[in-house]
């Protein structure tokens, strides 16, 4: 009978170990557009930079020398419009692109961070400098990939 | 006169050694016929002790789980179970329970919770070959839960929008099964009453998973992963036929 108690004890004392966290490291969720011309991977030059309507966030500000941008998603809009705006020497340029996508809360431990992950359905786009939009990889989450293409017109 | 008293004298003598004669046959034949009949009877009994299919049944409840729940721990897993003993090497078991959890994140608001049953089958089998009252298992169970659960994040905040909407999701449908692997001991405390304990290898056969992420506790499970560790210490009420043979063993 003296023993019981160590019992419940040893009892408690295992099923409460092991009980850390264990979240993902790389917790960013954002989605890859790389440029793209004449069907080859391209370096931008000119100066870009790239701000979402509905809100004063400039997602990328003036970045320059690029091969492909990085960017975060809405948590709630069914779809995300994007200004691209390219200045070069003597000019600027603006295009519009349009994201639809399903959002996706992502959860892993209440001691985690919650993401929202999305799933892109279709982009489309204005046409100034921007001549067609692929899109490679609809899946929006914690993978660093390619989703979207974005090629230029052929330099005349 | 005297002659007719000698005769009834006699008679009498004789008729009362017949008599004896006769009674002490009859005991000597019942001492016999009970002689022999005790090792048939013994044989018989034995007979029945070895072959006897289903020994008994019992019922325990779990107070590591009922221990963990009044503690207020994370989560608690309390549970009973019914068994039946063959021929107190084979015990055929089913367990029921309810899983609870409410789980707050350390460093943040986030709350995980879910209440609901579990449900585990299986067999243990006693390795102590004596009839002593201690019992030392092995056994395996199959287990599964279909659940509801709910996870909330009231700062969940878009910053680049700079939107703040807190998430709330209700009534998250999941789902596992998983296998587990039992040792245990147990003793007999006083009468029916037993006590015992196991530790459990838990491995996690399937889940139904969902888009939004898996649970972070499965019923009965513990904390979702691959594999977890787990135990109960339980007080047993066994009855059936080992617990008489017990009292009978006591009285000798």
């Amino acid at each position: 009978m003296r023993r019981i108690p160590i019992l419940l004890l040893s009892c408690l004392a295992l099923l409460g170990a092991c009980d850390q966290a264990d979240c993902t490291l790389d917790n960013s969720v954002t989605y890859t557009c790389n440029f793209y011309a004449e069907g080859s991977k391209v370096t931008l030059n000119d100066i870009i930079t790239v701000t979402a309507c509905g809100t004063d966030s400039v997602l990328v500000n003036q970045k320059q020398g690029a091969t492909g941008i990085e960017l975060p998603m809405s948590y709630w809009n069914e779809e995300d419009t994007l200004v691209l705006r390219i200045q070069g020497s003597g000019y600027t340029m603006e295009d519009t692109i349009w994201i639809k996508k399903n959002n996706i809360p992502h959860f892993e431990s209440p001691d985690c961070p919650t993401k929202m992950f999305h799933l892109i359905t279709d982009v489309n786009s204005t046409h100034t400098f921007i001549d067609s939009l692929s899109l490679v990889n609809p899946n929006v989450n914690y993978a660093d990939v390619e989703n979207i293409q974005i090629h230029f017109h052929a330099a005349d | 006169m005297p002659m007719l008293k000698i005769y009834r004298y006699i008679s009498t003598l004789l008729i009362s050694l017949t008599a004896a004669t006769a009674l002490s046959q009859t005991t000597e034949e019942n001492i016999a016929e009970k002689a022999k009949a005790l090792p048939d009877t013994l044989t018989a009994a034995q007979k029945e002790k070895k072959s006897a299919f289903i020994s008994g049944a019992a019922v325990s409840v779990d107070m590591c789980g009922l221990m963990m729940k009044l503690m207020n721990s994370r989560f608690a897993n309390m549970e009973a179970s019914a068994r039946l003993n063959f021929k107190e090497k084979y015990f055929p078991v089913f367990e029921l329970g309810i899983g609870d959890c409410t789980r707050e994140g350390e460093e943040n608001n986030n709350v995980f919770s879910t209440t609901a049953p579990y449900f585990r089958v299986g067999m243990d089998y006693n390795f102590n070959k004596k009839h002593n009252g201690n019992r030392f298992f092995g056994g395996v169970r199959y287990a599964f839960s279909t659940f509801n659960y709910d996870f909330e994040n009231p700062d969940f905040m878009d910053e680049a929008w700079g939107v703040h909407t807190p998430l709330v999701l209700d009534d998250v449908k999941g789902k596992a099964q998983w296998a587990e692997i039992v040792i245990g001991v147990e003793t007999k405390l006083w009468s029916i009453i037993r006590l015992g304990y196991n530790v459990r290898y838990k491995m996690r056969i399937k889940q139904s998973g969902n888009e939004w992420g898996d649970p972070w506790y499965i019923p009965g499970f513990g904390r979702n992963g691959g594999s977890g560790w787990g135990g109960t210490v339980n007080l047993t009420f066994d009855v059936g036929k080992t617990a008489r043979k017990n009292k009978t063993n006591l009285k000798i």
